[in-house]
This record gives structure tokens, C-alpha cells and sequence, in this order.
């Protein structure tokens, strides 16, 4: 297993966002985690990526114990969150966004990473040198992707990467989300957008108040009408209930 | 020619106001904490060069210092002071607190530190203003009939210098990106794994430097040091700050460019007495015209430098 993680207990303050949680994640797979607003998907990852402290419970990422890690220190081993909303630097250009992602790694050899990430984000190296803030909703969101790529990461965790976007940016960001597994990159996704989340992801779990109260193989999960229940509060009489959360 | 002359002469006085200005800039722009500590370290550099030309180092463990190292060492002593400061106002307070306190608790443990260390230097040195012979000297360069004396134009190139290198490291350095980073979305920053506990302290190492930098300049053009000297410095310093843009390196330079113009201004037109009126009075009229300052941000908030 790439990421292990045990009884993963997350407080703060009155707050007990997450209630031992257990998850997998093999390397090479898409993993998603759904669940309703307040179900403790974000500081899942965010206790996953050490921005806050977890009470108790282990996190294992490629066999080492990085329980009680700094951020800084799960970034070096390829741990990379994208947060909710992006968090790119908005005044800073879009090359000093990227480097931002570069900024744990010693040595020039990130300069070819960059002309990838250019390569890849055309619109990004058009606007290199502007501003970040005057990027598109969409093109933030591939700023704050490219920015996550240049640490070089084994396991990028994206979290709601399609809040707010239109269709069409929807549909190349689930593209880009494929491609970028194929090249090797363990994925962990967290997603509003259930339909689309199951189709990418191999295995799923399902987060209600703090707990996990369904995983397993993302088909099953598809077809599952325990899952309508988890968002609709019961009206999972319907024959395709993911068909209307989408 | 005269008015020119004033000019000048405030530009010059500026050059002080200007580095502090930049410190008090600093620490607001990264960490959001308005840091009271700056004047009084200010006023240590130049107490502490004062001492070290006249006496040595405490406890007899020199003779007294030929000026230069005396001036390099109050340097080195007023960086290490920032640093003190650092650990036991921002750091503990953020790490025994957490973010509950936000500023406030920093900001006031940061005045404690000022009447401390103020009134320590008071009770050891008196507080009568002390001559600093060895540094002042009166080289006056004529150009077209304007006099610059070559210690004021010293300061201004310093400063100039020293703010134009911290502005480049700011925007081009890793360790610069850094900060800007925390600037503006700590939280974000910590996630990519820029490391907060490790840059705070360059934060107030850069502020010990540019106070140190500031209370001997201070110590050169006028020849005079005092345990007070921080308190008038330090508010106009502020009020530059403020009137510059808050947040921005180079309206912190502006303003207090603008801040020694104003003085010399004042002074030649209605008397010494009417400085601190001039200047508080133009910091006023600068809020409700232009509350973001002249170079500021349009938000006053966070996201800075």
C-alpha cells in the first residue's frame, strides 16, 4: 500500500470532524471520498497532508510512519494536497506559483518540470509572467494542478477540483485527472460530483459525519442505493439515485 | 535655493525614517503584527555603539572599540536582540496560544519588551543624550551651491541600498517567494511546505538588521545618542509607514522620505516646535484621502508585499 491509514481521529476544538477512519490507497490508484458537506472530507486531507494535527490514529505513506509529520516533510516523501478553492498565490505571477511547488526541491532540475507543466497548460505559459489573480476559474484550478506537479509528487490529493467550474472545464479537468494517473501519480479525490468521481476512481469511500459508512469498488458504489441515502436522506427508492445527484 | 536646500535635508533625514519604516513594513506585510519592539532596537544599536566606542564590551572583556567594529558589533548585538524578541514574543505566544491570540498578544508582549529594555538602558546609562565624538565627522560635499553632508548622504545611499537589496531578495529568492507565501495564505504556504518556524525568525533577523543599520546611521549623522532617541523615530517611522501604503516596501520609502521632507518643511517655516503637529496632521489628512496609502493595496487586510 502506498497510503495507509488507521483509526485517523481529527478534532478541533468542540469539533470531532473525523471519527477513526480507516482508508486505502494502493499505488497507481484512483481513490475517491464522497460525502455530504460537513462530512469531514477536507480535513480528511488536510490532516492527510499535516496542516492539522490529528489526535490519534496512524498515517502510513510508502511504508514510512508519518503520523505526526510536518506538511514539509510529507511533501519531500510525494504527498501533495490541492486544496478546496485552489489557495494559488494571487500576488504572485503565475511562474512564482508554480516555483511555489518547486519549493522543497533542491537543485535546478526543476526547470524541465516547469517546460512540462508549460507544455501541458498552454494558457499557463501564455500568462507566465501575469498575475495570478487575473487566471480564469478554470485556469487557477490548473495552476494550483501544475503547482502540485512540480514537487514531484507519488500521491496528489484533490480536493472538490471541480467546485465552481463550467462543463466543459469539468470534463477536461476529469481527463486530466486520467492522464495524470496513467503517468504514475497515485490519486486521492474528493469530489462533490459523484457520477463523474465514480467513473474516474477505482474504489470509493463514503464519509457521513465524520465516519466511513460504505467503500468499495467504485462500480458497486454506482450501482449502490445505500449511497442515495447518504446524500438524499432517505429517498433511495429511486432506480439510479447517483444519476440524480449528478 | 534655500527651499531646495530643506529639501535635501529632508530627503536625508528621511533615509533614517525610511529603514525603519521598511522594518515596521516587514513584520506587518509577512506576519500581520505591528512590531513595537523596532524603536527601542533602533535605540539599542545606537546606545550599544555608543557604549562599546566609550567602554567595550561589558565585564571588561575589551577595551573600548575603534568605531567600525564598535558599529559592526551593534549590528550583530541588535540582530540578536530581534531575535530574542522573536522567540519569546511571536513564537512562544503563537505556539503556547495558537491562533486564538491572533496579534494582540504578540503586539503587547512586544511593548512590554520596548519599556523594558528602554528603561534597563535608563537605569544603566542615564538618560541624558550621549556624544558619540568618534563617529561624527562634518565632511560637507558642495554641489552647485547645496551642501550635503557626507554622513547624511552616507545614510541615504545605505538605506537606498539596503532596501532596494531586501526588496530583490523578496522578489526573486526562494527564501523571498517564501515569505511573500506566508504573506498571503499562510495556510496555503504551510500545505506546499514552506516551514513558518523556520522563516519567522528571518523575518527578525531582517529587522534587527535594518533597525541596527538604522540606530547607527542615526549615531553617525547627528553624533548624539539617547536611551529616547527610538520613541520619535519610531512613531514617525510609523506614520510614514502608514502614509507610504501599508504592506509596501516602497511606499514605506516614499513615506518616509515624505515623512523627513515634512519635517524640515516644518521646521523651516514654522519652527521645531511645530513638527509633531505637521506630521501627525498630514498622517490624518493621508487616512481619510487615501486610507490604503500611496502605494498600498486597495484591501487593507492581508496579502502583502
Amino acid at each position: 500500500m502506498l497510503l495507509e491509514v488507521r483509526g485517523l481521529d481529527v478534532r478541533y476544538g468542540r469539533t470531532h470532524a473525523v471519527k477513526s477512519i480507516d482508508l486505502d490507497l494502493a499505488e497507481g490508484e484512483i481513490v475517491t471520498v464522497l460525502g455530504a458537506n460537513g462530512a469531514g472530507k477536507t480535513s480528511l486531507l488536510r490532516a492527510l497532508q499535516g496542516a492539522i494535527k490529528s489526535g490519534s490514529g496512524s498515517v502510513r505513506f510508502a511504508g514510512e510512519v508519518l503520523t505526526h509529520a510536518s506538511p514539509a516533510e510529507r511533501v519531500r516523501r510525494g504527498m501533495m494536497l490541492v486544496p478546496e478553492g485552489r489557495q494559488i498565490f494571487v500576488s504572485m505571477t503565475v511562474e512564482e506559483n508554480l516555483l511555489m511547488g518547486a519549493y522543497l526541491r533542491r537543485g535546478a532540475d526543476w526547470h524541465q518540470d516547469l517546460s512540462q507543466i508549460y507544455d501541458r497548460f498552454p494558457n499557463l505559459a501564455e500568462r507566465r509572467h501575469m498575475k495570478a489573480s487575473i487566471l480564469s476559474g478554470g485556469e487557477q484550478q490548473m495552476l494550483a494542478i501544475g503547482r502540485a506537479l512540480v514537487s514531484r509528487p507519488r500521491l496528489i490529493m484533490l480536493d472538490e477540483p471541480s467546485l465552481g467550474l463550467s462543463p466543459l472545464f469539468v470534463n477536461n479537468l476529469f481527463e486530466l485527472i486520467k492522464e495524470l494517473n496513467r503517468s504514475g501519480i497515485s490519486i486521492l479525490l474528493v469530489e462533490q460530483n459523484t457520477a463523474m468521481a465514480l467513473d474516474v476512481a477505482e474504489r470509493g469511500y463514503v464519509l457521513e459525519l465524520g465516519r466511513v459508512v460504505l467503500s468499495d469498488r467504485a462500480d458497486a458504489l454506482s450501482r449502490d442505493p445505500a449511497l442515495a441515502e447518504a446524500y438524499l436522506g432517505g429517498h433511495a427508492s429511486s432506480q439510479h439515485p447517483i444519476d440524480q445527484i449528478a | 535655493m534655500l527651499l531646495i536646500q530643506q529639501v535635501l535635508n529632508g530627503v536625508m533625514l528621511g533615509s533614517v525614517y525610511v529603514t525603519v519604516a521598511v522594518a515596521f513594513t516587514l513584520t506587518i506585510g509577512v506576519l500581520n503584527f505591528l512590531n513595537f519592539t523596532i524603536p527601542t532596537l533602533f535605540m539599542l544599536s545606537g546606545m550599544a555603539a555608543w557604549a562599546l566606542t566609550k567602554w567595550g564590551i561589558p565585564f571588561g572583556l575589551s577595551q573600548a572599540l575603534p568605531w567600525p567594529l564598535a558599529l559592526a558589533a551593534a549590528v550583530v548585538m541588535t540582530i540578536v536582540a530581534s531575535l530574542i524578541v522573536e522567540r519569546f514574543t511571536f513564537r512562544y505566544m503563537k505556539t503556547k496560544y495558537g491562533d486564538a491570540t491572533e496579534h494582540a498578544i504578540p503586539l503587547v508582549s512586544s511593548l512590554g519588551f520596548l519599556l523594558i529594555i528602554e528603561n534597563l538602558i535608563r537605569i544603566g546609562y542615564g538618560t541624558d543624550a550621549q556624544r558619540m565624538a568618534a563617529v561624527s565627522w562634518d565632511t560637507t560635499v558642495n554641489l552647485g551651491g547645496l551642501l550635503l553632508r557626507a554622513p547624511q548622504l552616507i545614510s541615504l545611499c545605505v538605506a537606498l541600498v539596503i532596501v532596494s537589496g531586501l526588496n530583490w531578495v523578496l522578489k526573486h529568492s526562494r527564501i523571498g517567494r517564501g515569505l511573500r507565501a506566508i504573506a498571503e495564505n499562510p495556510d496555503a504556504a504551510n500545505i506546499l511546505g514552506v516551514d513558518s518556524r523556520r522563516l519567522v525568525p528571518v523575518i527578525f533577523m531582517l529587522t534587527g538588521l535594518l533597525c541596527g543599520l538604522a540606530g547607527i546611521l542615526f549615531a553617525i549623522n547627528y553624533g548624539e545618542v539617547s536611551p529616547q532617541m527610538g520613541e520619535d523615530i519610531g512613531s514617525k517611522a510609523i506614520a510614514g509607514m502608514v502614509i507610504g501604503g501599508l504592506g509596501s516596501i516602497w511606499g514605506a520609502v516614499l513615506g518616509g522620505l515624505i515623512i523627513g521632507i515634512t519635517e524640515m518643511m516644518t521646521i523651516h517655516f514654522f519652527g521645531a516646535d511645530t513638527v509633531q503637529v505637521a506630521v501627525w496632521g498630514l498622517l490624518l489628512v493621508a487616512l481619510f484621502v487615501r486610507p490604503q496609502g500611496l502605494l498600498g493595496h486597495h484591501s487593507i487586510g492581508k496579502g502583502k508585499l
